[in-house]
């Protein structure tokens, strides 16, 4: 049947081979376009759409096209969505220009024109980059455009608004009138430093009826140090920060990774130009004589890869967060929408491979030294005294057992301890484990049977009692013996003494144990305590440790033992704070290539990946990197102006930070599979005016803000809005439902007249008492604050490209009713003064940067009235409606 | 009068329409409009909410519902057949320290470690044929939540809410137990991409007293005519706001969740409260965290919370890796108090209509682990290529077993099914079809069951 279509085709190929100008411009657009991010390579669904023979073969349905025949063949059904099972493309059905073109292509025969590029082998041979791929516009160098003409020549206050309004104007949209002054002040004030404009801020601006006016709030709020915290937050969002070791299975604190918290507020604060902020997380400690003025404070960048997880966590974070490229998805195959081969990855993986985390120390070394010398001896004590324990206590515990016939009988008969020569405690140990015969094992059961005859009134003879006594003793004696040479022959299996002690040499291997029974027995007599999958065990019945083991030595080794817990308090006592350092890397002494790991696994290794920058980005073949590991020439690749990637996706984040949506949607996905430009122009220009800046954030702000389309009101319009509901096109402003997490708890501190306003520093623990701003609060990896958890902070296990803004009813309870929001009512309300009209007005200047309407004063006077006046509950009604918290 | 009954008589004081409305409502399903809205499915469905029970950590198949015979038989042997890939480094086979016996009309086995669940087998469906794609926690615990692997997909109560809406809008539609917090937390239920009315509402279940499970319940200083009053304003600053700045559906949708927030506060102490229920069934559950979080399970289902999720304990209680026999303490602390969660859906007319899910991220092998990690060596490693889940009540078939593992209980060898067909099957005896329950999002079209999934009509009564 297959060959049957195949030879039809060769035929009608022949006949209709003028028409390859037809298929470029008509068939091979539209599958690239629409059909190629899943069906070349990738062959999703077996289906590779990029060759003639592909595209008859077909996938796992069958063939994709009958030749001649438009209306039985799949691609057609599925493009129309009549299929039943295939609707395609899944991101949207064509146009009925671009559907017409398939069909016509299909009617005349399907001429594949045969010099249009072999297919490339899905999964064997060579990795080739298709020149369509290379002409994704993301991989397209960023372009410097004239701006574009407009009608309403009146409305631009620069290009930025050109841009808009042209792409307004095609459209037959046009932008609704510009916010009132108060809405700007207050929007732009939250904007850049994520607090409220205090009244006099706002008096200031409403008074100053220059036109520079605004500009001024601009470049007030810019240098103002409260900016860095706002924008470098975001930046940590990103680099998914936290106060502790992202790859530890519990909460490690560390406590100075808030130095790279620190370093990113003030590379926000000091305009640190953004090439060099980029260049300085990856490679600060290599960075050159270029670079050398300001390389030293630069080290703590590089927290951006010390406190995350390893090579696989790094090529993706950095890729997604600098690149807006998913590199990550590479791991196990060739990334499936986008041209990055597999070998790419390792290329990446290979740089931080060769890089090891390594703490650089803010103190003397001769300090570093001394501390780090004592933190050994105390390890060494504490191993000196665990093993001697373990050691004596392993003893005792086998003397013991030697006497567990006599133990067992002084239980029967309610012998005292003393008159038996046995241990008191260990004698009250057996009368309480005798309690319950619900044992894990049967080796008692003979034992308990006696008890329950005796219970019951018979006369158990005593012979019988001591020979069930004396036959549990041996078997408790051999069994112990058994397990010694187990014991033995596990150690030498596990790696001796440094396997058994450290996880990371043990030797994993199937080890010897017990019979399960009896191991339960072993465990009830002999083991200590512990605690591990859902068992609690409280320490067997012999077992004495390091805090009951003293009675049982002999004077000479307790005082040992005493001796060595005395020596080991003094070296804790004598342990310094510990001190300061940055978390950052370095080049490993071998920096080296890594291998491919076929489909992700290490055990199964492929090609050598040479340590270079990703094939897509490059101009040809890369250059393999040759300074040790890598990253400085890696940093350069990235932080680079022909780098089509970098400067965009910045320009697109602190877009999206400002109008609530990027250019770009997804702004940690450039990719095939991310969102396409609303206005790729606009995005260019932005790129490019911010590589021309000398890569400054500050500039890109001030333009932006300073645009006409940035200082629209939100107002709505009904035929804006029929046109364009999603406001894609910016013809208002976008209102902003609620501020985030930190916005909301600094701006309730704030308006309390409560808020810290200390820059810098460590990590604060959030509680009621806490008064610093949100950024300097403790970022636990593991149990994040609930509150900023409930408003949608960041899990800061992994990289956060966009704030969620959620709404649930557990965020208004905690309005309704939190202690902290009581709280700062309560002191809200004693901060105003006055009667109590100009109280309200000036709650209404404190909260929403504006004078009430009479019928809200009027509310006000009525609440009061009957509720006593409770200015608290009056200024908890204020926090708690929407305008507190959303931005207009 | 108790607070609640005060607070929906007191509706009438409010003078806003809103709350007014919302106080007065004398039916929870009239829901007009909003996100949590009940929405017509796309085909009458079997069932109307879900309780799903997740033994987190991994319930082994060979110890509770799938008894291999030929695991005793070569017990301490190597699995025959090539090597395969364990977690860590796995030894010989091992038998099930555990009886089974043939229980209730169907005859199915079921280990002796699930006594009650044994009594109500006939009740149940046992799909033993369960298999996923990745050996560790997180990734599995995501994909039988999320039908994905990695985190960032919608769970899937956050799509069963947004294709639904839920019952009682006095509640969150899908609410998450746990005493503290299972591996992963919160990423477990969340909505991602899926508006966050869908999230799962996270309920802390080792707490008693209603005001600790739910963080700001009640208001400790305004009595309830003050914190009326103040509502009161709160809903006309915000009528007031949102005629200065006109048309902004956003806000809306914000100003109607402190509405729900409101009827929070009368409907989730009561729901919550089980000291409401007779003794004799408190006693039934008894009263640790997991027998607690069974009764308001049933609690929040029978008020018409449309999926509630109860982790077993916190971490991952069931990961047996040391000690295999401690499965019959976690299978004793789980099995009365789901017995008598089945039992009540039945005596309370909701177990035709509740599908109940019980089952684990993973199954565990029936080999022994014993790598020097362990104390007691006796345990057994995670399992993917095959595991059992159990099913009950709304539409399906009770009293059967779907599907097999090999000789060994190793791998899913007849009637295969991967999370994503189960997310299909609960997909559709709740009425939704899991290929037209969609969501555009970042270019594309996401559902639970991404690209895959079928239906299991054989299970379904």
């Amino acid at each position: 049947m297959w060959r049957q279509i195949a030879s039809t085709v060769c035929t009608s190929g022949l006949l209709l081979a003028a028409d390859a100008d037809f298929f470029e411009t008509r068939v091979r657009p539209v599958l690239a376009k629409n059909c190629y991010s899943c069906h070349t390579g990738s062959r999703l669904g077996g289906l590779q759409l990029d060759s003639g023979e592909g595209i008859l073969k077909g996938g796992n349905s069958g063939p994709a096209i009958v030749p001649g025949d438009p209306e039985k063949s799949l691609l057609i059904q599925a493009v129309l969505r009549v299929h039943e099972k295939f609707k395609m493309p899944p991101q949207g059905p064509l146009e009925p220009a671009e559907v017409a073109g398939l069909r016509t292509w299909i009617q005349s025969g399907a001429v594949w024109p045969a010099a249009s590029g072999p297919p490339v082998p899905a999964s064997t041979g060579e990795y080739l980059i298709r020149p369509e791929q290379r002409a994704f516009w993301a991989f397209q160098p960023v372009k410097k455009l004239p701006s574009p003409a407009v009608k309403n020549a009146m409305w631009p206050r620069n290009n930025i608004d050109r841009f808009i309004l042209a792409a307004l104007e095609q459209r037959g949209l046009s932008p609704v009138a510009q916010a009132g002054k108060r809405d700007l002040l207050r929007r732009a004030t939250f904007d850049l430093t994520g607090l409220p404009a205090s009244p006099e801020e706002v008096d200031a601006f409403i008074g100053d009826s220059s036109s520079g006016a605004f500009a001024k709030v601009v470049d007030r709020l810019l240098a103002s140090p409260h900016y860095g915290e706002r924008w470098g937050r975001y930046w940590l969002d990103l680099a998914r920060y936290s106060d502790g070791d992202l790859g530890a299975s519990k909460d490690t604190p560390y406590a100075n990774a808030f130095r790279y918290r620190d370093w990113v507020i003030n590379a926000f604060n000091t305009d640190l130009p953004y090439d060099v902020f980029v260049k300085a997380q990856i490679a600060a400690d290599l960075m050159g004589p270029k670079d050398a003025k300001q390389t030293p404070s630069h080290l703590a960048a590089l927290g951006f890869h010390a406190l995350g997880h390893g090579p696989d966590d790094q090529v993706d974070v950095s890729t997604r967060v600098f690149l807006g490229l998913t590199v990550g998805c590479a791991k196990c195959h060739d990334h499936k929408y986008d041209p990055i081969p597999t070998r790419d990855y390792y290329s990446l993986r290979g740089i931080f491979k060769s890089s090891e985390v390594r703490e650089y120390p803010l103190a003397p070394e001769a300090e570093v030294s001394a501390y780090k010398a004592i933190q050994k001896q105390i390890e060494e004590k504490k191993f000196e005294i665990d093993d001697f324990v373990k050691k004596h206590g392993d003893e005792v515990s086998d003397v013991l057992a030697t006497k567990t016939a006599s133990y067992l009988l002084a239980a029967w008969n309610g012998t005292l301890a003393e008159s038996a020569g046995l241990d008191a405690e260990t004698l009250e140990r057996w009368q309480s484990y005798l309690k319950d015969p619900r044992k894990e094992h049967p080796y008692l059961k003979p034992w308990f049977d006696l008890m329950e005859r005796r219970a019951r009134g018979e006369n158990v003879p005593l012979d019988q009692v001591r020979k069930t006594a004396a036959d549990f003793q041996s078997f408790v004696l051999a069994m112990n013996a058994e397990k010694k040479g187990m014991d033995d022959r596990n150690y030498v299996a596990m790696g001796g003494a440094k396997g058994v002690r450290d996880e990371r040499t043990r030797q994993y291997t199937n080890l010897e144990s017990l019979e399960i029974v009896k191991y339960y027995l072993w465990r009830d007599l002999a083991s200590d305590p512990y605690k591990k999958d859902f068992v609690d065990f409280k320490g067997g019945v012999y077992h004495y440790g390091a805090k009951q083991i003293d009675r049982f030595l002999p004077p000479l080794l307790r005082e040992h033992l005493t001796s060595l817990r005395t020596e080991r308090e003094r070296v804790e006592k004598s342990l310094p704070k510990q001190y300061a350092f940055m978390h950052a890397v370095r080049d490993s002494a071998k920096p080296g290539n890594v291998k491919v790991e076929i489909r992700g696994e290490p055990a199964n290794p492929g090609e050598e990946a040479p340590r270079r920058f990703l094939a897509i980005l490059s101009q040809g073949e890369p250059p393999p990197f040759t300074q040790g590991s890598g990253r400085l020439e890696l940093a350069e690749a990235i932080a680079s102006a022909a780098n089509p990637l970098t400067a965009r996706v910045m320009a697109n984040r602190i877009w999206q930070l400002h109008f609530g949506d990027g250019i770009v949607r997804t702004t940690a996905n450039f990719g095939q599979i991310g969102d396409r430009p609303s206005h790729p122009e606009l995005l260019d220009y932005l790129a490019t005016r911010f590589v021309e800046s000398g890569w400054s954030v500050k500039a890109l702000h001030r333009e932006i803000m300073l645009s006409s389309t940035y200082q629209l009101s939100t107002r709505h319009s009904e035929k804006n809005y029929a046109a364009d509901a999603a406001n894609r096109y910016l013809w208002r402003a976008n209102l902003r439902p609620r501020l985030d997490a930190e916005a909301l708890r600094d701006s309730l501190l704030a308006v309390a007249g409560t808020l810290d306003r200390t820059v810098g520093g460590a990590p604060v623990p959030f509680d009621d008492a806490n008064r610093r701003r949100s950024v300097y609060g403790l970022v636990s990896r593991t149990t994040p604050d609930e509150t900023l958890a409930l408003f949608d902070f960041p899990n800061p296990n992994n990289t956060s490209e966009q704030r969620s803004v959620t709404a649930g009813p557990m965020q208004r309870l905690f309005f309704l009713n939190s202690s902290f929001v009581t709280k700062q009512s309560r002191l809200l309300a004693e901060r105003l003064r006055g009667d109590d009209r100009s109280r309200i007005r000036e709650a209404y200047r404190l909260l929403y940067a504006r004078t009430p309407l009479e019928p809200e004063v009027q509310y006000g006077l009525e609440f009061l009235q009957r509720s006593g006046g409770s200015w608290a509950q009056y200024a908890q009604a204020l926090l708690s409606s929407s305008e507190f918290s959303s931005v207009n | 009068m108790n607070r609640r009954e005060l607070l929906r008589t007191a509706g009438a004081g409010f003078g806003m329409a809103g709350l007014s409305s919302l106080l007065g409502a004398a039916s929870k399903t009239e829901a007009a409009s909003g996100p949590l809205a009940v929405r017509t499915p796309h085909f009458p469905p079997k069932a109307k909410r879900v309780i799903f029970i997740f033994l987190n950590g991994g319930m082994s198949q060979v110890d509770t519902f799938d008894p291999k015979p030929m695991l005793a038989k070569h017990h301490g042997e190597p699995m025959p057949g090539p090597k395969i890939k364990t977690d860590r480094a796995s030894g010989s086979l091992m038998r099930s320290p555990f009886e089974f016996r043939k229980r209730g009309q169907s005859g199915l086995e079921v280990s002796e470690i699930f006594p009650q669940l044994g009594a109500r087998i006939d009740d149940l469906c046992v799909i033993r044929s369960m298999y996923s794609d990745n050996g560790n926690h997180g990734p599995s615990l995501l994909l039988m939540n999320s039908g994905h692997g990695l985190a960032g997909r919608p769970s899937m109560g956050s799509w069963i809410t947004y294709g639904l809406g839920t019952e009682n809008q006095n509640l969150p539609g899908f609410v998450a137990l746990c005493p503290g917090y299972p591996v992963l937390g919160p990423q477990l239920w969340d909505s991602a991409f899926l508006p966050s009315s869908y999230q799962g509402a996270y309920i802390r279940n080792s707490e008693r007293e209603p005001e600790k499970l739910v963080r700001n319940l009640r208001n400790k200083e305004l009595t309830l005519a003050e914190q009326e009053r103040q509502l009161n304003l709160v809903s006309k600053l915000n009528q007031s706001y949102l005629s200065q700045i006109g048309h902004q559906p956003q806000l809306e949708a914000s100003i109607a969740s402190m509405e729900v927030a409101f009827r929070m506060q009368m409907e989730a102490p009561d729901v919550l409260d089980i000291t409401k229920e007779s003794e004799s069934t408190r006693a039934r559950y008894g009263d640790s965290d997991f027998g607690r979080g069974c009764l308001m399970s049933l609690r929040l289902a029978e008020r018409g919370v449309r999926m509630v999720q109860l982790y077993f304990g916190n971490f991952q209680p069931w990961d047996s890796h040391d000690d295999i026999r401690v499965h019959s303490k976690l299978a004793g602390a789980a099995d009365g108090p789901i017995a008598a969660l089945l039992d009540d859906l039945k005596a309370r007319g909701l177990f035709k209509d509740t599908i109940v899910m019980i089952g684990s991220e993973f199954g565990r092998t029936p080999m022994i682990q014993n790598s020097g990690l362990e104390r007691v060596g006796n345990g057994r490693d995670h399992n993917v290529p095959g595991y059992t889940m159990l099913l009950a009540g709304g539409g399906v078939k009770g009293g059967m077993a779907y599907g097999a593992t090999d000789d060994f209980g190793f791998k899913a060898v007849e009637n295969r099914v991967h999370p994503h067909d189960l997310h299909a099957t609960i997909l559709h005896l709740m009425g939704l079809d899991h290929k037209r329950l969609t969501y555009r999002y970042s270019g594309r079209d996401f559902r639970l069951t991404d690209v895959a999934g079928e239906v299991i009509q054989p299970i379904i009564a």
